[in-house]
């Protein structure tokens, strides 16, 4: 569904690039994982979707759609993105910060009646129906990341990316959110995670890619990607990969030098 | 840019089929129609207030700035405020037919507005000797008593000539006279002080510079040597040599204590040069 | 947030009839509108003073948003600079006039604002990050403030005296064509503002998550921040500078619960237009006959109004 072929982008001319001709699918009804390490192009590639970062070659389709030639509107209605960072200058209610999710649909005489419909929606699907009256600023890091996902269904696409999302939530919260993304993959979603966590990757991803160095080292299965030799090459760290019987996918145990 | 106004004014008479003699033009460019019987005058500048009762018309005075306080008969007039922006409501509350200003760009939009209101003014800028004796006669013509405006030019003028007769064949001391201390700024050869100064028998070390009052630096004055210096009371203090303090009261402004102003700055420079 | 909206029309109906009612000259209430003095002194200068505080309310807190910042306001990108350049320039070549001085002040304030936009893209990355715009409209503006001292030392004493009497703001050369123009700048800008109110909404995210929703971050921010400046510009033009009022009236609309871009700027528009009204019956009367500087008195009544909001909220505003 999200189709990614041979991208490059540099962020500078005459730079290393920092996506050296990535190829990647994300499709419906799956949730796949982009891990890799620190630098490996993860966050460069959810930029140039959102258009901050130039594409140099390659294309970037949405169910065949070239994405780079349309609309920042058009593109937004069909992918949502999460970003790493979004902290709203001044405090919104939590039903506010989900209506800005339905700019991409546009209206000169959009109101915020006609936008509670699809509001009250995305806040169900995300779990989040108990904070719209709460404002942004008085959510714990847990219900602020269930918000933005709520915004992000808001804008009605059939593809969601996140870049991280559950950075600084502790375990519970980290557990609920892939849970509730796993959902969301399930109900016909693309789904498409940037994630550090390689084991709870392993557990809820059907399909994971690992870039290295802007280049896509392996792609499959976790199983099949959560390789010892291919993990410690590209992380540069001894590591051991391990089954977990309770859960029935690949562990990752980084070892002491 | 000012013919340009007058010819344009002037064209524009035409319609009212007046003769040149019936207008007067001021500093501004507007006209004022002469012969006016202005009985509710509102001076909003010291040099005219005290022209109006040099002339004996000050019992048409409405109001004047809070600055005109000459001649002492002045007092009793109504205080208006400022002379630059003024505040129109207080010069209107006053009810005058004529408005006196000082045609500085400042008090453009003022004499704009007076004028829509249907009030006449009569805008001058005196800056130099010459000036003021334009702007007594304009004055005269447009009150419609062009004597009693002549015989106070004349007065004065007889003094001034009187001064410089007296202090020609003296030798004239170099001044350099302050005006401010921070900036330092003296008196240039854009201000009537410096006509004053050559009339008292004294040569202005900044006289050939055009500006009324130039920022100087204090090197270059202590570098020009100048036999006097004229000062205030506190900046008295600053400087070394002949240091002489003139008498501001007399010196603000060029009006009717001009011949005064002359023959006192003439004691100071040439003692005893006249009683 | 329906109790600020109808206190702020009371209070700016109220501030207006006062306005009207007020002077040097008693005016019975019955004779107001019939009074020549009203209609030709009072009025255009009531009707002056609300347009520059709604004007000048919207740029500020369409400023704030697109610039995520609470301390910014219309003049930090080089408007104030830019218009009193215009306006000494014009006095010094002696063209200083009822009719020129405001359209050389607005013409050196536009020219400011696209300076700003021009070091901003020179200094860093694509020209619409917050932190370097504020960073270049204070660079502009303080190479401005020098520029008008070097012009204003070698100028004669009433070039400079107009030029420091227009920097410190005022309504009272009012006039009937300078309103409609100004007018129609703010008609058109905070029309535009208001159609772009969504977008200063994402783009108070910041600027990833306003891409990820569907703005075209770089023009929405170009063509905002452009609208607001102008706007501001305009009011300069044709009151000189008015500090305080695009930085303290955002704030009020905030505490009177308004949050989304467009109850804001609808907030800011009554609540400026209400403050500079205040702060011009304030002017004409506390010393009459003497009329104190508009921008002394809104900075005297925003200082501490500011510091009071900065205690109470404590972080950021």
């Amino acid at each position: 569904m999200i189709a990614v072929q041979d991208v490059v982008v540099r962020y500078a001319p005459g730079a290393t690039p920092a996506l050296d001709g990535v190829t990647l699918r994300a499709e419906r009804g799956a949730l796949t994982a982009l891990v890799g390490p620190n630098g490996s192009g993860k966050s460069t590639l959810v930029r140039a979707m959102i258009g901050r970062v130039p594409v140099e070659r390659g294309s970037i389709r949405i169910d065949e759609e070239d994405a780079l030639a349309l609309s920042r509107r058009a593109f937004a209605r069909r992918v949502a993105v999460v970003t790493q960072r979004d902290e709203p200058a001044f405090p919104l209610l939590g039903r506010e910060y989900i209506a800005l999710g339905r700019y991409a649909h546009g209206g000169l005489f959009r109101t915020a009646q006609s936008d509670d419909p699809a509001v009250d929606k995305a806040a169900e699907r995300a779990g989040v129906t108990a904070f719209l009256e709460r404002r942004t600023d008085q959510l714990s890091g847990g219900e602020w990341q269930r918000l933005r996902i709520a915004r992000a269904l808001a804008q009605g696409g059939a593809a969601l990316v996140l870049d991280e999302p559950t950075t600084f939530l502790d375990i519970g919260h980290e557990m609920a959110l892939f849970e509730l993304l796993a959902d969301l993959a399930r109900s016909g979603l693309a789904v498409l995670l940037v994630s550090h966590q390689l084991n709870l990757v392993a557990r809820f991803a059907s399909h994971v890619v690992l870039l290295h160095r802007g280049r896509v080292a392996a792609a499959g299965t976790p199983a099949a990607v959560m390789q010892g030799s291919v993990l410690e090459s590209v992380y540069e760290w001894p590591l051991v990969v391990t089954h977990d019987p309770a859960v029935g996918a690949p562990m990752l145990v980084p070892l002491r030098r | 840019m000012r013919w340009l106004l007058l010819l344009a004014v002037t064209a524009c008479s035409g319609s009212h089929q007046a003769s040149p003699r019936d207008r007067a033009v001021d500093d501004f460019g507007d006209t004022v129609p002469v012969g006016l019987a202005a009985r509710r005058i509102a001076s909003l500048n010291p040099t005219t207030t005290e022209l109006l009762f040099a002339m004996g018309d000050g019992g048409r005075l409405v109001g004047r700035t809070h600055w005109d306080n000459y001649p002492p008969e002045a007092a009793a007039v109504p205080d208006l405020g400022n002379g630059l922006r003024p505040n129109i409501e207080a010069v209107l509350a006053a009810h005058p037919d004529l408005v006196l200003l000082y045609a500085s760009a400042d008090n453009r939009s003022t004499a704009l507005k007076l004028h829509e209101l249907g009030v006449a003014t009569l805008s001058v800028k005196v800056d130099h000797i010459t000036d003021f004796a334009r702007e007594a006669r304009l004055l005269g013509r447009v009150l419609g008593d062009s004597a009693a405006a002549a015989t106070v030019v004349d007065s004065v003028q007889r003094t001034l000539d009187r001064v410089r007769a007296a202090t020609a064949p003296l030798p004239h001391p170099t001044v350099f006279w302050v005006v401010w201390e921070s900036p330092l700024m003296a008196v240039g050869g854009g201000s009537f002080l410096d006509e004053l100064i050559t009339i008292a028998g004294g040569t202005n070390i900044y006289g050939s510079l055009s500006a009324p009052s130039p920022v100087v630096s204090r090197e270059d004055v202590l570098s020009r040597h100048p036999d006097v210096i004229f000062a205030s009371p506190a900046a008295a203090k600053e400087w070394t040599g002949r240091v002489l303090v003139p008498d501001t009261a007399l010196i603000g402004h060029p009006s009717v204590r001009l011949g005064e102003a002359a023959v006192s700055l003439a004691n100071l420079l040439h003692p005893g040069v006249l009683r | 947030m329906r109790g600020l909206w109808t206190t702020s029309v009371i209070v700016l109906l109220g501030l207006f009839v006062v306005a009207l009612a007020v002077g040097p000259v008693a005016i019975p209430m019955h004779d107001l509108w019939s009074s020549e003095i009203v209609r030709a002194v009072r009025l255009p200068r009531a009707v002056l003073a609300l347009l520059v505080g709604a004007a000048l309310g919207m740029s500020g807190g369409a400023l704030q948003g697109v610039l995520r910042n609470g301390l910014a306001e219309p003049y930090l990108l080089g408007v104030s600079g830019g218009a009193a350049v215009g306006a000494v320039v014009a006095a010094m070549l002696g063209l200083a006039g009822p009719a020129t001085t405001p359209l050389a002040a607005l013409i050196g304030a536009v020219a400011a604002v696209v300076l700003v936009l021009i070091v901003a893209r020179v200094g860093g990355g694509r020209g619409a990050d917050p932190r370097v715009l504020i960073m270049a409209g204070v660079v502009v503006g303080a190479f401005a403030n020098a520029a008008i001292m070097v012009a204003l030392a070698s100028a004669p004493a009433d070039t400079v005296r107009g030029a420091v009497w227009w920097m410190m703001g005022s309504v009272a050369d009012a006039n009937w064509p300078g309103i409609a123009w100004l007018a129609s700048y703010v008609a058109v800008g905070g029309a535009l503002l208001l159609l772009w109110a969504p977008e200063i909404d994402a783009l108070a995210l910041g600027d990833e998550a306003a891409a990820a929703i569907g703005v075209d971050v770089d023009r929405a921010s170009r063509r905002i921040f452009l609208a607001a400046a102008t706007v501001a510009a305009a009011t300069v033009a044709a009151a000189g500078l008015v500090g305080f009022v695009g930085l303290v009236v955002p704030h009020i609309a905030r505490s009177g619960g308004a949050r989304a871009s467009r109850a804001i700027l609808g907030a800011s528009a009554l609540v400026g237009a209400a403050l500079v009204l205040a702060a011009d019956i304030a002017a004409r009367t506390v010393r009459a006959p003497a009329d104190l500087p508009l921008g002394a008195i809104t900075a005297l009544v925003g200082v501490p109004f500011f510091l009071s909001r900065l205690r109470r909220t404590g972080a950021s505003p």
